[in-house]
């Protein structure tokens, strides 16, 4: 017997909500696929453009180290596009994530199913499109003559923490878009300045030292430090980068899921 | 589009006998209340110019006041009423879409929605695509679904264009594929918004037919259609909402008069499809 009462705020029972959720985890993957093979659809790459994305993204932004930079230092080459990738691991997705319930209208008016399983599409969908971009990294670092080392191993933890913090905000920000419509406009807005305000363009070391203390709110300024210093430097990151980035990740993963399980049940009467 | 509720169906996913006139849904005092925002969005600006003056740009429905109903296996149920009535309203509460906001609803068995405007949420997608999608999203498993998917296809008679994106389709195209799906995955409620009447004269007869072979002792169907002749013919209890509410029920042919009549519609060519 199911039975249906009236919404209050508070979670769901969520020992059912999570078998719900993993017995359509089928779903999840099977979602996240079309919608890349639709966002390419037509296109006469098609799917190659997973891999021409990054490579054309880190030409451009080779220019642009030469041109302004004036150097050809490699080092820094290699930092400008491992951490532009992760970044766009980071903002494809909140731009992915910040549209998948109120586009979902449809399938959430004629179907019961958890929600969270829109954004954690969303979230998929980016990690779909990160990976290519990995080997577009390892490739760069080869040619510009990096040295490699088994501490580069490091790049895994760093790469879940980036995921929770990922999961997190496309949940937290799909929320926010259900009641807040206007995030959608500031979002470009948003994630620019997260850019500026990141180790990608420079590197964290560069940063005056007042800076450095201000970066402890930005939520990815360690994750994109320590992924720096493993990837282009093949060393360890620094344990307490790693705790503060761990921190921030669960932080916005637990508050966005909370936020989001405790109102989903009201999104249909919403859309 | 589908929606089947894990509880009934056992481990195996052999669904339980269930005895006539048991109860299947049992609905006490619901209320829906919609919250949509006038201004489509709520955007930054009616928001700082409603801020100070306490207005509010929103606007509440209620699709549903106070309806109790009880649904028992074994009846097919027809569900009637003029256009905005709140008849979709309730099929999403019964098949736990959406949360009731006043009242309480315990359904006894696995719920089937076919909700006209479910099938195919992703038009770019193929008809396939959108059959997987929808039947994952409502907790099948990939191989249940690859089970019936050739019983689907065939019995919606789409040929090729199961395989061609949705935003071309026809609205009988996809009233078919919605049909379909619903009539192939054989729950213990099953629930049809509308997709009855879109059909050619051939599919609807199909379908009907498909109703009829469903209607068995163990089952409970919910039609919610404006063929009022579609509803005499096959439905043994007739339930008509107005304004959210429940006007009547009861025996069809008396409802449907008292429906007809209200209305103030002459019983004409075109009344007895598309009221
Ligand atoms: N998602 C929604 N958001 C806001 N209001 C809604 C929503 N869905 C339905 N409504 C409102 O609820 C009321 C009942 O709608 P509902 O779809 O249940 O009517 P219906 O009886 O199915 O009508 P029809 O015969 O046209 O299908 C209508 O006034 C409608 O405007
Ligand atoms: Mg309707």
């Amino acid at each position: 017997m199911n039975v249906y009462e009236p919404f209050r705020a508070g979670l769901p029972p969520m020992r059912a909500y999570l078998r719900s959720l993993w017995s359509r985890r089928a779903f999840i993957s099977e979602f996240s696929r079309s919608q890349l093979r639709e966002q390419n659809f037509g296109s006469v790459f098609g799917q190659l453009w997973l891999i021409l994305n990054p490579l054309l993204l880190s030409g451009v932004y080779f220019l642009l180290i030469y041109i302004i930079g004036g150097s050809s230092d490699s080092s820094r080459f290699a930092h400008l596009t491992s951490s532009l990738f992760l970044f766009y691991l980071i903002s494809n997705c909140l731009t992915g994530g910040v549209k998948s319930i109120t586009a979902g209208g449809r399938l959430i008016l004629n179907t019961a199913f958890p929600r969270i399983m829109l954004p954690l599409s969303a979230g998929v969908v980016a990690l779909f499109r990160f990976i290519p971009t990995l080997a577009v990294i390892f490739v760069i670092r080869s040619i510009v003559g990096l040295t490699y080392s088994w501490q580069m191993l490091w790049a895994i933890p760093i790469l879940a923490i980036a995921l929770l913090l990922g999961f997190g905000l496309a949940i937290l920000i799909s929320c926010i878009n259900v009641y807040f419509r206007d995030i959608t406009s500031f979002l470009p807005y948003m994630v620019r300045t997260l850019l500026y305000l990141s180790p990608v363009l420079y590197e964290a070391k560069t940063l005056p030292e007042r800076f450095q203390k201000l970066e402890a709110a930005n939520p990815i300024y360690h994750l994109l430090d320590s992924w720096s210093q493993v990837m282009v430097y093949a060393q360890a990151p620094s344990l307490s980068s790693m705790l503060q980035a761990l921190a921030w990740a669960l932080g916005i993963l637990i508050f966005g899921s909370y936020f989001f399980l405790a109102r989903e049940r009201d999104f249909a009467v919403r859309l | 589009m589908i929606s089947l509720s894990d509880s009934s169906l056992d481990a195996h996913g052999i669904h339980h006998e269930h005895p006539k006139n048991g109860i299947a849904v049992s609905i006490t005092h619901v209320g829906l209340t919609y919250t949509t925002s006038i201004e489509k969005r709520p955007t930054l600006k009616k928001r700082l110019t409603s801020l100070g003056r306490g207005r509010k740009y929103t606007r509440v429905v209620k699709a549903l006041n106070d309806v109790s109903l009880d649904v028992h296996y074994g009846t097919v149920l027809g569900v009637i009423g003029s256009n905005g009535a709140g008849k979709s309203s309730l099929m999403r509460v019964i098949s736990g879409i959406v949360p009731p906001s006043q009242g309480r609803v315990e359904v006894y068995g696995s719920v089937s929605t076919l909700l006209a405007l479910g099938v195919g949420f992703n038009p770019s997608l193929t008809g396939r695509a959108n059959v997987y999608l929808g039947g994952l999203a409502a907790g099948m498993t990939r191989a249940q679904i690859d089970r019936q998917f050739d019983e689907i296809a065939d019995f919606s008679e789409l040929g090729d264009a199961i395989d061609v994106p949705m935003r071309t389709y026809s609205s009988g195209m996809f009233a078919r594929l919605a049909f379909s799906v619903a009539a192939t995955v054989k729950p213990d409620i099953l629930i049809v918004d509308e997709a009855l009447s879109t059909g050619d004269a051939k599919f609807k007869e199909k379908s009907l037919n498909r109703i009829k072979e469903l209607r068995t002792d163990d089952r409970a169907l919910i039609l919610v259609s404006h063929a009022m002749a579609t509803i005499a013919d096959v439905c043994n209890e007739v339930v008509w909402l107005h304004k959210g509410a429940v006007m009547m029920r009861g025996e069809p042919t008396a409802t449907i008069k008292a429906y007809q009549d209200f209305m103030q519609v002459r019983k004409s060519a075109a009344s007895d499809e598309d009221v």
